[in-house]
């Protein structure tokens, strides 16, 4: 399930109305979307064809400024990537996409498009991290069919991919409580929830989670666990680093790993059971027969 | 990951999942797993009754098909990164009792219950065939297949059920509409959850 925000998609002159309303010079033309294949995909999934960051189309374009329609979404999409250079002054906030705005040549009014809370900011930061860590893991399955690279025993690959994952806090992290007590709040419920089900997803994904029993969902949640509670640590840890998280997260995944040692123990030892009893219960009735018999 | 044994567009165990209706694709394929892995249960429920009867060899049989058929479906399942019902513990010993009850109400019992199952089933696959034909018949192409396959095969097992008296069960029709409307739910719930 690949979820990305969804504002409904429409050609807007948006980035020509913003324009009027600003007052700076225009740097470069935001006009050179035009070869943005907006028009024919809906722009709310495949998050691999999504560059990210500043599109590469706006820089040396020329003075030129045609008639373009960017969508809306790509307009915020690109307002709020901007912003994230000033969450660690201003926080997720809206003057943080104030700021991003006015980079883009935008006024400020632009942060008006979006919520006071800073809810799309950062569920627009998931959301990307989230695409930068599917991009990893797929390369990273590249080069191991190629043959390039060793395949990594499930444990490992479980602790990389939720490094790699946590990792991309680091330049936001004194923010990062801020944000997750807004990720929790109603409204964003079920966009955080969506965004945090299908990454985990990603990872068993490519962990190469074959399962279609019961265990895909208790495989899910365990991940799911480690993830929270180790970003939670991650929030406290002042060692250099993080090296104190990345030893949770260590202890975490191996205590995931005994457990599902031990659930196939427990089934083994209790199949084991069950047969000495049922061969019990013939020696038993056979005895009973041949004493009958004599 | 090991190769995908069937024919599939990309590398590995993937499909190319760009461009397919997810959700529609998702649904069904995660209640047809439901399906078989029921299918699967229910004959399993019968095989412990009625295993060492005259029977027993055509259920063997039948219960063999649905075995394949759920294999399939895991492989699917994997291939389209679709999840499973949450139901399943829950089908699994549904799916038990059903079997092993009405194989306890005879040989015929076990095949009208065979029967209205199939007969639910293969209804079923019908109606995700005419979706997928709506959708785009060269795209779905090879899981249309697949399902018009497994369509036959239920079929079959229904017909044999009926040549094996189902008919003459005690209370066929009342136990016919019974196991049907279970169908029905499971199908529903199975979908969804």
């Amino acid at each position: 399930v690949r979820c990305q925000l969804s504002p409904p998609q429409r050609p807007l002159q948006a980035s020509a109305v913003l324009r009027r309303v600003s007052d700076e010079q225009k740097k470069e033309p935001l006009a050179s979307s035009s070869q943005q294949q907006f028009d024919s995909h809906p722009t709310d999934h495949q998050p691999e064809q999504e560059p990210q960051g500043p599109r590469p189309s706006y820089t040396g374009q020329g003075g030129q400024e045609s008639e373009d329609y960017e969508s809306e979404e790509q307009l915020q999409h690109r307002i709020l990537t901007a912003a994230l250079e000033f969450v660690p002054e201003h926080g997720w906030t809206a003057e943080a996409i104030a700021e991003g705005a006015k980079t883009l040549g935008l006024s400020v009014a632009a942060a008006g498009m979006f919520h006071s809370d800073g809810s799309e900011l950062i569920l627009h930061f998931v959301s990307q991290c989230n695409t930068k860590l599917s991009e990893l893991l797929e390369q990273e399955q590249k080069l191991v069919q190629l043959g390039e690279a060793e395949k990594k025993p499930t444990d490992q690959f479980l602790r990389d991919a939720v490094e790699a994952r946590l990792r991309m806090l680091i330049p936001y992290i004194e923010k990062w409580p801020q944000a997750l007590s807004i990720l929790l709040l109603p409204h964003n419920i079920p966009s955080s929830l969506n965004l945090l089900t299908s990454m985990i997803d990603d990872i068993w994904h490519y962990a190469g989670d074959q399962s279609t029993d019961f265990n895909w969902y208790t495989r899910r949640a365990v991940l799911t666990g480690i993830y929270n509670t180790t970003e939670l640590v991650m929030m406290q840890d002042s060692s250099p680093d993080f090296e104190d998280t990345w030893r949770f997260l260590e202890n975490r995944v191996a205590d995931a790993m005994n457990m599902g040692n031990t659930a196939n123990q427990v089934q083994s030892t209790g199949e084991a059971l069950v047969q000495g009893l049922m061969g019990a219960a013939v020696t038993v009735s056979n005895a009973e027969t041949s004493r009958a018999v004599r | 990951l090991p190769a995908g044994g069937v024919s599939l567009r990309l590398c590995s165990t993937r499909v190319a999942l760009e461009g397919i209706n997810k959700p529609v694709i998702d649904r069904i394929i995660r209640v047809d797993h439901a399906g078989e892995y029921g299918a699967n249960r229910i004959y399993a429920g019968q095989m412990a009754v009625l295993g060492r009867s005259s029977v027993g060899p055509i259920i063997r049989q039948m219960w063999n098909q649905e075995k394949d058929h759920l294999k399939k479906f895991d492989e699917l399942m994997v291939a389209y990164r679709v999840r499973p019902t949450v139901l399943l513990p829950f089908w699994n010993v549904a799916g038990f009792v059903l079997g092993a009850g009405s194989a306890l109400l005879g040989k015929k019992g076990a095949m009208a219950c065979t029967v209205a199952v199939e007969e639910s089933i293969s209804d079923h696959y019908n109606s995700q065939i005419r979706t997928l034909m709506e959708e785009d018949p060269e795209k779905y192409k090879e899981l249309l297949q697949i399902i018009k396959r497994f369509r036959d095969d239920e079929r079959e097992h229904h017909d044999i059920g009926l040549e094996h008296d189902a008919e003459a069960a005690p209370a066929y029709s009342v136990l016919k509409t019974a196991i049907q409307l279970g169908c029905k739910a499971a199908i529903f719930l199975s979908e969804r959850i």
